[in-house]
């Protein structure tokens, strides 16, 4: 079987037939040049099908097309106002975020390992979760007017539940035979709850942050359609208020390439700083 | 010296009690190597938990020394089957050990002289900062080794240690556990269903019937110089003995799956 195959690749060569899949073939080498080369055209295929489409089959006041669009954009870039929306709204999404997910973590921890408290509290959580940002809007608004408070109030509320039910998860599953061992070892109850049990959590919690993290781009949007003077979600009601679908489309694009750079960012800092509590090697 | 007497263990849950094990007696001296023999579910691993202190005995007694046991010990550290969640995938090797010596409380200054010591008894020292992810399941399952022998304990229990191995490695894994036990003298408990391992390692097995109400039915006392060939007339009787012993059982645990 070896001849056969290496007498295929010297007929190869003498001929140089297979030069051009042979091209293919070092291009395909590299994944990450593929994948980049392959993400760019689908970018480009698109947009172009997005250019022809609305220049001659939709209405392009409806759907404007993407040239129009970025000529739109590069005032709003130049002078400043897309960046300072964007900004005002990922304070918002960052503040709420953090603090949401720090809450949802002390917490989550002490029901995962309080029996009592659990049992007491989960069913209240329970509930309580099937109140989505979106649906608590109103109430913010009464609560803590339109200013920044009712929008970090909201980030959190999403954040919190998420981040408490995957961190609580998290610390159940915490494999017992890790805890034994520790136990043998002579660890006390808080080194195995600190060193063993917690840390074990983590790639759970990672899971819920960053589910948190999409629904926070999910709810600051519709928060500050409904309840704010600043954002992009204001950006986005006041340009349909005045009919901007430019502005409007200028809008949600930048929403995709913030939401992306954001969950890129945030796999970049697990990587780097929780890569080693990511990997299981358990059997079971 | 480990004394079980008459113990018995009953697990409740809602759907009544079963009683795992009903007048199991046994008595292990220091730096004796003992393997638990029997099918699944003849309570072996029952035993090993209750010698290790993770779970308390329903009737009867377990002692270490003079002292019932109530707890995990120090004293009595277990190696359990699957090495991957036994050991803390987030530290390597390294760090692993570290982890035991510092739960511990033994003097820094000695770290890296009981670090090195344990790591080059199993053949580790090279791959001190490889994480558990990167090692080869034998290669895990002698680092588990490692660090439970860094805390120095006076019995060795283990799970099945060598069960998910191939069987090669499982024939040097037991090369490497024979060569330590010889060199430090420690009691171990080994816990095991494959007959052949039972007979290379053991100086005693304890052979146990299928649950409920797991008893001890026979000791057999194998004195046999090691390391043992299988091949040997001796060890093929005895082979042969214990396969008679353990069958009975497997057809009445087959003849119990198909009446449900």
């Amino acid at each position: 079987m070896s001849t056969v195959y290496s007498r295929e690749g010297r007929s190869a060569e003498e001929t140089g037939e297979a030069s051009a899949p042979r091209r293919w073939q070092a291009w395909a080498a590299f994944p990450a040049v593929r994948k980049l080369s392959l993400a760019a055209a689908s970018l480009l295929i698109g947009f172009c099908t997005w250019q022809v489409l609305s220049t001659y089959v939709f209405n392009p006041f409806l759907i404007p097309p993407p040239l129009d669009v970025f000529r739109t954009a590069i005032p709003m870039l130049a002078s400043g106002e897309i960046l300072s929306d964007v900004t005002i709204s990922m304070v918002r999404v960052l503040v709420g975020f953090t603090t949401g997910s720090l809450a949802g973590v002390i917490m989550g921890v002490l029901l995962g390992r309080v029996r009592l408290l659990h049992d007491l509290l989960d069913p209240i959580m329970e509930l309580l979760r099937y109140l989505s940002p979106t649906a608590m809007i109103p109430i913010a608004v009464i609560w803590f007017g339109i200013g920044e408070m009712s929008k970090y109030f909201l980030i959190f509320w999403g954040t919190f539940f998420i981040v408490l039910i995957n961190t609580t998860a998290g610390v159940w599953r915490a494999p017992l035979t890790r805890q034994r061992a520790a136990a043998c070892l002579g660890a006390s109850r808080l080194q195995i709850f600190v060193l063993v049990i917690v840390p074990s959590a983590v790639p759970y919690i990672v899971t819920g942050m960053r589910v948190a993290m999409a629904s926070s781009f999910m709810s600051i949007i519709p928060a500050e359609i409904l309840a704010a003077n600043s954002g992009i979600g204001y950006l986005l009601q006041q340009s349909s208020l005045l009919l901007q679908t430019n502005r409007i489309f200028v809008a949600l694009l930048t929403i995709c390439v913030l939401g992306f750079i954001v969950d890129r960012i945030f796999r970049l800092i697990v990587d780097k700083v929780l890569a080693r509590y990511m990997s299981f090697v358990s059997q079971t | 010296m480990l004394r079980v007497t008459n113990i018995r263990k009953i697990y409740q849950s809602v759907r009544g009690s079963y009683v795992a094990l009903d007048g199991v007696s046994l008595t292990i001296d220091d730096g004796e190597f003992v393997c638990l023999l029997g099918a699944s579910g003849c309570g072996k691993s029952t035993l090993l938990n209750i010698l290790a202190g993770f779970e308390p005995v329903s009737g009867g007694t377990a002692t270490f020394g003079d002292a019932p046991i109530t707890g995990p010990g120090r004293e009595r550290v277990m190696f359990f089957q699957d090495s991957g969640s036994a050991l803390l995938p987030w530290l390597s090797v390294e760090e692993n050990i570290r982890f035991a010596l510092r739960v511990r409380k033994i003097p820094k200054a000695e770290w890296a002289g009981i670090t090195k010591r344990y790591l080059e008894m199993v053949g580790l020292d090279t791959h001190r900062n490889k994480f558990p992810a990167e090692l080869s399941g034998g290669m895990r399952q002698r680092l588990q080794i490692a660090r439970g022998l860094a805390v120095e304990p006076n019995v060795l229990l283990m799970d099945e240690p060598f069960a998910a191995l191939d069987a090669l490695t499982r024939r040097r894994m037991h090369k490497v556990l024979l060569d330590i036990w010889q060199r430090i003298g420690k009691t171990i408990v080994f816990v095991t269903h494959d007959i052949a391992e039972a007979i290379s390692l053991a100086d005693r097995i304890a052979v146990m019937s299928v649950g409920p109400r797991s008893v001890i039915t026979k000791v057999i006392e194998i004195d046999l110089p090691r390391p043992r060939d299988l091949a040997d007339a001796k060890v093929a009787r005895l082979f042969g003995e214990i396969e008679d012993l353990l069958t009975p059982d497997l057809i009445r645990l087959d003849e119990r799956l198909e009446a449900h």
